[in-house]
């Protein structure tokens, strides 16, 4: 049963797009790595730190190998720390209140 | 603030060694309700925060519970955008919505059932300056990096400042659920995926004209909604939901689900944020709406039984850090708890400062006193749901709403047949789908606790 074909068009903003929504202040080094390169290349199938991500941080090329990590999106979620199966994030903050910055949150 | 009391030089070397009562590690809301409490009593706590200011970091859904804020601060100072007028719940197959909306006359008249929109960049300084107008001292863009310890006990913290060790007597964790110094302490340990949530939400802007946020929700004066949303229409076949709060003039749109289910669904929290946006039913509500904010966190719904030990030898646990949130499909509440945890916890420190003692046993109050709260036994009465909803999934988040939604349209049908066939064939619907009287009775025993 289909009862609203016309719902409004919601204009949906592209992930740069949000992405200006918030601040990235001097990120200094990465935050965020994997432990072991290896156990991404020769063992993860899934790479479920890359769906999981809100901001697209996470990339991996062809569905194989070590993913890219965009760090300066990182929204500080700490989702793909925990959805790692192989607990394969190594993840900590960003130095001195680098990092996101959110005015209403 | 300790910046202007200590120049810039605190800054490059904080170097307070024994300077303080207690280190409040984090200026969230149980942060700072430890932190405040314990000020009022006469201590001198220090809260670091790794923000730029006190909520710079922290995105939640929408609405603060005030029970016990109320009894600490003066609210009627404090940002807030709207009290909820009204709770509706909707369940949404891939294209109906049956809902049902509650407004208590009583809502609109204070304390508003305490419920209340907020931003929590504005709120969270706010009420970490509550706290240091009662003597804590706060310190920002300062990350705490590990607990120092001495023998069994806790004596401080490490920072990522040069020179960032900080010692004293008592150490409060309220880093929230990504809590990183309560694992690398061997505190807790992480939370499995299984019991985390995932979430992705917006702030949405009405820039066409004024006035847009009261007429499509119909409010007068301060009121607003609160909205959650279930089913597949919500997030799929996900377990969790969607959810739209009103603040003065932005809605906050979003979706929070299973971690382990966005990872296995390969469908970005992203992608189902924007689902949930394009709903039949949801959108409308949306129409021309300007994204200002996205952010995204996560939430520990492990419950009572992933709560770890909340006291140790000159360390104590609180808010979500501890686990401390209600998430249950029906209630998500974690910033009452975490003001609750704070509260105790820092009265706990006072009376064991007046002592002079500083080991896990001297601080036990706090977690007997939290035994006995709301914060515990609301978490201890939902213990169960979660696993049993996790069985009955299909049913619940897809089967259901889909009968839910074909009985009403049967049920109201307009046509030339009699009412009585149309009821009949509507109950018909809900029944083949719960397995007959058998199934519907099974399932109402299966979650009666919810009502008992
Ligand atoms: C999407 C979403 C929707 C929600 N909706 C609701 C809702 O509508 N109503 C409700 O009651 N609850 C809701 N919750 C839950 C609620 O937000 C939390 O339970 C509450 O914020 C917990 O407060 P807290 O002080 O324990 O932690 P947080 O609010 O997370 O505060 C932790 C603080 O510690 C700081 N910090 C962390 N680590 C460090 C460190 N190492 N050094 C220094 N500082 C550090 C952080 O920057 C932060 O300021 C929601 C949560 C989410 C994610
Ligand atoms: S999920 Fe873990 S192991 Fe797999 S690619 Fe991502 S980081 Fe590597
Ligand atoms: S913390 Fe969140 S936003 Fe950052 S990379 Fe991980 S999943 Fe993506």
């Amino acid at each position: 049963m289909s009862v609203s074909p016309q719902a409004p068009e919601i204009e949906n903003d592209s992930m740069e797009d949000r992405l200006y929504t918030v601040k990235y202040e001097d990120p200094g080094d990465s935050h965020l790595d994997v432990k072991v390169a290896s156990i991404c290349a020769d063992s993860c199938e899934t790479a479920d730190c890359v769906s999981i991500c809100p901001a697209d941080v996470w990339r991996r090329e062809d569905g194989e190998g070590v993913p890219t990590i965009a760090y300066e999106n990182c929204l500080e979620c700490s989702s793909c720390r925990f959805a790692c199966p192989y607990d394969n994030v190594s993840w900590e903050y960003p130095k001195t209140g680098a990092g996101v910055t959110y005015k209403r949150g | 603030m300790l910046d202007e009391r200590a120049g810039d030089a605190a800054l490059e070397a904080p170097n307070y060694d024994n300077e303080f009562d207690a280190i409040v590690v984090g200026a969230g809301l149980a942060g700072s309700a430890a932190a405040l409490t314990m000020a009022n009593r006469g201590l001198e706590p220090l809260l670091v925060e790794r923000g730029s200011y006190p909520g710079a970091k922290n995105v939640f859904g929408g609405v603060l519970y005030t029970p016990t804020i109320r009894e600490l601060v003066d609210l009627d100072a404090a940002p807030l955008e709207r009290y909820v007028a009204e709770k509706r719940f909707s369940m949404l197959s891939h294209d109906d919505e049956t809902a049902i909306s509650l407004k208590p006359g009583e809502w609109h008249r204070e304390p508003h059932n305490d419920s209340y929109t907020v931003y929590r960049g504005e709120f969270d300084e706010w009420f970490a300056d509550q706290a240091v107008e009662a003597g804590a001292t706060l310190v920002t863009e300062t990350t705490v990096t590990g607990v120092i310890r001495e023998g069994g006990d806790i004596v401080g913290v490490e920072t990522d400042r040069p020179d960032g060790a900080i010692r004293a007597p008592y150490v409060v964790l309220a880093e929230g659920g990504n809590s990183l110094v309560s694992e690398g302490a061997s505190l807790k340990s992480p939370e499995s995926r299984e019991n985390i949530a995932v979430a992705a939400k917006e702030v949405l802007e009405f820039p066409e004209r004024s006035g847009v946020i009261e007429d499509r929700f119909r409010l007068v004066g301060d009121a607003g909604v609160s909205y959650q949303y279930f089913g597949e229409g919500a997030v799929g076949e996900a377990y969790g939901g969607g959810f739209i709060y009103t603040n003065g003039d932005t809605v906050s749109v979003g979706v929070a689900y299973s971690l382990e289910d966005a990872a296995t669904k390969r469908q970005s929290p992203e992608e189902t944020l924007n689902l949930f946006k394009s709903h039949p039913a949801v959108a409308p509500l949306l129409r021309g709406a300007r994204t200002v904010e996205y952010g995204a966190k996560t939430i520990p719904e492990g419950g009572a039984e992933s709560m770890p030990s909340l006291v140790h030898n000159g360390a104590v646990i609180v808010g979500d850090a501890a686990g401390l949130v209600l998430n249950n499909g029906v209630h998500l509440e974690g910033t009452n708890m975490a003001v609750e945890s704070g509260y105790y916890a820092g009265t706990a420190i006072v009376e064991a400062a007046e002592r002079g003692r500083t080991e896990a046993s001297a601080l036990e109050s706090y977690s007997e006193r939290l035994e006995d709260s709301f914060v515990v036994q609301n978490l201890e009465r939902y213990a169960w749901l979660q696993d049993r909803v996790e069985e009955d999934r299909e049913l619940l988040f897809e089967q259901l709403p889909r009968a839910i939604a074909d009985a009403s349209s049967e049920y109201f049908t307009m046509d030339r047949r009699p009412k009585e066939m149309h009821a009949k064939a509507a109950k018909q619907r809900v029944f083949d789908t719960l397995g007959g009287w058998k199934g519907a009775t099974k399932l109402a025993l299966r979650y009666r606790k919810l009502v008992k």
